[in-house]
Formats: C-alpha cells, sequence, structure tokens
C-alpha cells in the first residue's frame, strides 16, 4: 500500500492514526453533546434542537423495527450510529486520516454489536433458554446439525459488518487514490505548469477534468455510501437485536438473514 | 477463438514473468504473482457483474411492487435500500480478497 499512502495533517508520536483520529471524533461528538444539553429547553432552540430531530429518526427507527421494548437501546445504537458517520464522513475530509479506513476501528464496532446483541437476548430471555432457540423449530434429530449452522451464521454475522464498512470506505480511498496518484494527476499538472503552449492546454485540461469528475461525482458518491454505510450498519444491528429478543413462536422467521419483519406489528 | 484467447493470456502475462524473474529469491516458486494480479481482476469484474444483475432484479421488484400499492412506498424504499447494501456487501467481500491480492502479495 505504499504507493497510496499519505500521511495525515497531524500524527501523534507511538499511536497509531486510526486511534488518534478516533479520539478526535470523540471529543467532537462529546463537546456537542455537552454543548447541546447544557441548558435543556422545553421548547428546543438551535443545537438542541438539531439532535433532537437526530435523535427522534433513530427513535422512529428503533420502533418501525424492534418495536417499543427496543427504547432502553437507543443511546446504544445513536451512539453508534452517529460515531460512524462521523469517522465515514471523516475520511473524505483531504488531511485527515478516518479511521474507518481501518480494519481496527471497524472490526472493533461489529465485535461490540456481536456481545451486544448476544448479551440483550440472554438478559431478556434467560441464557439457557436463548441458547436453546438456535436449535430452531426442527425435529429433535436435527437439532444438532441446525445448532452448528446457527453458530455459523451467528460468527458470519460480525465478519461481514466488519468487512462490509471497511471494503466500502477503503475502496473510496483507494479510488481517490487511484484518480490522483496512478492516472497521472501530478504529471498533468506538472505539464501545465511547465510553461509550454501544449503543455497549459492539455495539461490544464486533463487537470480540470479530473478536478471536476472527482469533486462533482465521486465526492458526492462518497457522502452518499458514508451515510448509507452507516444506515445500513445501525439497520443490521438493530435487526439482530430484534432477531435475539424476539419471542419463541416467531423463531421460524429468524434464519432469513437480513430481511426480517417483525410479526408483532 | 480459443488461440486468440492463450494468446492474449500469453501476452498479457509475458512482462509480468519477465519481472519475476528478475527478483527471483533462490528456490521459490514465483510464477504465481502475477497471475495473482490477473485473477484479482477478473474476479472483480466477475463479481461487480454479478451483483449488477441481483440488485437490478431487487430494484426491479422494488419497482413494481411501489407502482402497486403507492401508499406503501416509504417502507418499500426502505426494504429496498437494506437488501440492495446487503447484495453489494459480497461484491465488497470480493473488492477486500482482490486488494489483499494486489497489495499486500502473500505469494510473491
Amino acid at each position: 500500500m505504499e504507493v497510496i499512502e499519505h500521511p495525515p495533517i497531524f500524527r501523534l508520536p507511538g499511536i497509531p492514526d486510526h486511534v488518534t483520529y478516533t479520539w478526535i471524533v470523540m471529543i467532537v461528538l462529546a463537546g456537542l453533546a455537552f454543548v447541546a444539553s447544557r441548558n435543556v429547553q422545553l421548547v428546543p432552540r438551535g443545537l438542541q434542537n438539531f439532535f433532537e430531530v437526530v435523535l427522534e429518526q433513530f427513535q422512529q427507527l428503533i420502533d418501525d423495527v424492534i418495536g417499543p421494548e427496543g427504547r432502553p437501546f437507543l443511546p446504544f445504537i445513536a451512539t453508534l450510529g452517529l460515531f460512524i458517520l462521523l469517522t465515514n464522513l471523516m475520511s473524505l475530509v483531504p488531511g485527515m486520516n478516518g479511521p474507518t479506513t481501518s480494519l481496527n476501528t471497524t472490526a472493533a464496532c461489529a465485535v461490540i454489536v456481536f456481545f451486544a446483541y448476544h448479551w440483550i437476548g440472554a438478559r431478556k430471555q434467560g441464557a439457557l433458554t436463548y441458547l436453546a432457540h438456535f436449535a430452531g423449530p426442527v425435529p429433535l434429530a436435527l437439532k444438532p446439525l441446525m445448532f452448528v449452522i446457527e453458530i455459523i451464521s451467528h460468527l458470519a454475522r460480525p465478519l461481514s459488518l466488519t468487512l462490509r464498512l471497511f471494503g466500502n470506505m477503503f475502496g473510496g480511498h483507494v479510488l481517490i487514490a487511484i484518480i490522483f496518484f496512478l492516472m497521472g494527476f501530478d504529471g498533468l499538472l506538472g505539464w501545465a505548469l511547465s510553461g509550454s503552449p501544449i503543455g497549459i492546454v492539455g495539461g490544464g485540461l486533463g487537470t480540470t477534468v479530473m478536478i471536476a469528475f472527482t469533486v462533482g461525482f465521486l465526492y458526492p458518491l462518497k457522502i452518499l455510501v458514508s451515510f448509507l454505510q452507516a444506515f445500513i450498519f445501525v439497520m443490521l444491528t438493530m435487526l439482530y437485536i430484534s432477531g435475539a429478543i424476539e419471542e419463541a413462536e416467531h423463531h421460524g422467521s429468524e434464519h432469513h438473514g437480513g430481511e426480517h419483519q417483525p410479526a408483532h406489528h | 477463438m480459443r488461440a486468440l484467447i492463450l494468446a492474449a493470456t500469453a501476452v498479457l502475462t509475458a512482462p509480468g514473468l519477465a519481472l519475476a524473474a528478475d527478483a527471483a529469491p533462490a528456490g521459490a516458486i514465483n510464477w504465481v504473482g502475477p497471475y495473482s494480479v490477473l485473477v484479482a481482476g477478473f474476479a472483480m469484474a466477475f463479481a461487480a457483474g454479478l451483483c449488477a444483475l441481483g440488485q437490478g432484479r431487487a430494484v426491479a421488484s422494488a419497482v413494481d411492487a411501489m407502482a402497486r400499492q403507492p401508499g406503501a412506498a416509504a417502507r418499500i424504499q426502505t426494504a429496498m435500500i437494506i437488501g440492495l447494501a446487503l447484495i453489494e456487501s459480497l461484491a465488497i467481500y470480493v473488492l477486500v480478497v482482490a486488494m489483499i491480492l494486489l497489495f499486500v502479495q502473500p505469494i510473491k
């Protein structure tokens, strides 16, 4: 990856980049939350209003997917969603190195989700009942096989969460790097600045086309992908939680992966 | 036709083989490196094509359903977006493997 490495605006000595920029995102989010909640008023204005709208949207999503018993999980889900959204958007800013472009951050989020939804399910239904539900509504002879298949599919979930988020963010990064470094943007710019008339026309045209393509098309695409991937991560977390806390009689629909429609509404 | 494909493969991989011959460590088989680049390219193209087919079917069904029941359009759109992202993640897995083959180069 040496060809696409470029150092960010500042790095702390001895601390990896993704940790440094995670701290920056933490400071930003905690600071915004502190400022928004300082003088809480009944009729919200300004930053408090903005955050109430955002949290209202998360609350709506939770009500749609998990139902009203999912409300205690709003802090967890909203924190996860806002953190992933901010770290995704941070990878777009030219001077900064986004934490989600590294496998470590996305794996951390996925592992947290994995332990969280199992713990939530085990706490709601009791650990042994929760594990017994892994076997599914099949005849007793097939239960061990079903248990193994279910374990494998549960282990595949954090893997897919990690790779989906990492692949989308890092793929966008590699795309921008290819446009700029490997398609000769620096060569075209040097040609344009060299002063010869052909250089100014050809190099200037090439440089302008590349910049217009990147800023006009790739950056909006990357912004869309950032929002979409944060939304998908949060939506899948909610689906896993709803799958963990649902009752035994709806267990048959749990095996359909992400296309789960809870039957109690 | 088969001769054409064989000739194209030979032409495309010959410079890679020459490059690999320069950097040969003692006793190691190093003709896998250039082929891993070829495989990465073909795998990504294949995955992108199949992912496009799958997503096309998903969007087509979603749009049909929205035309049939305009009242449920918001929920259908949410389900469509989730479905598209899940299908796309399969192509992203192939992208991750391709990047491992290209940049991490486990077999040189």
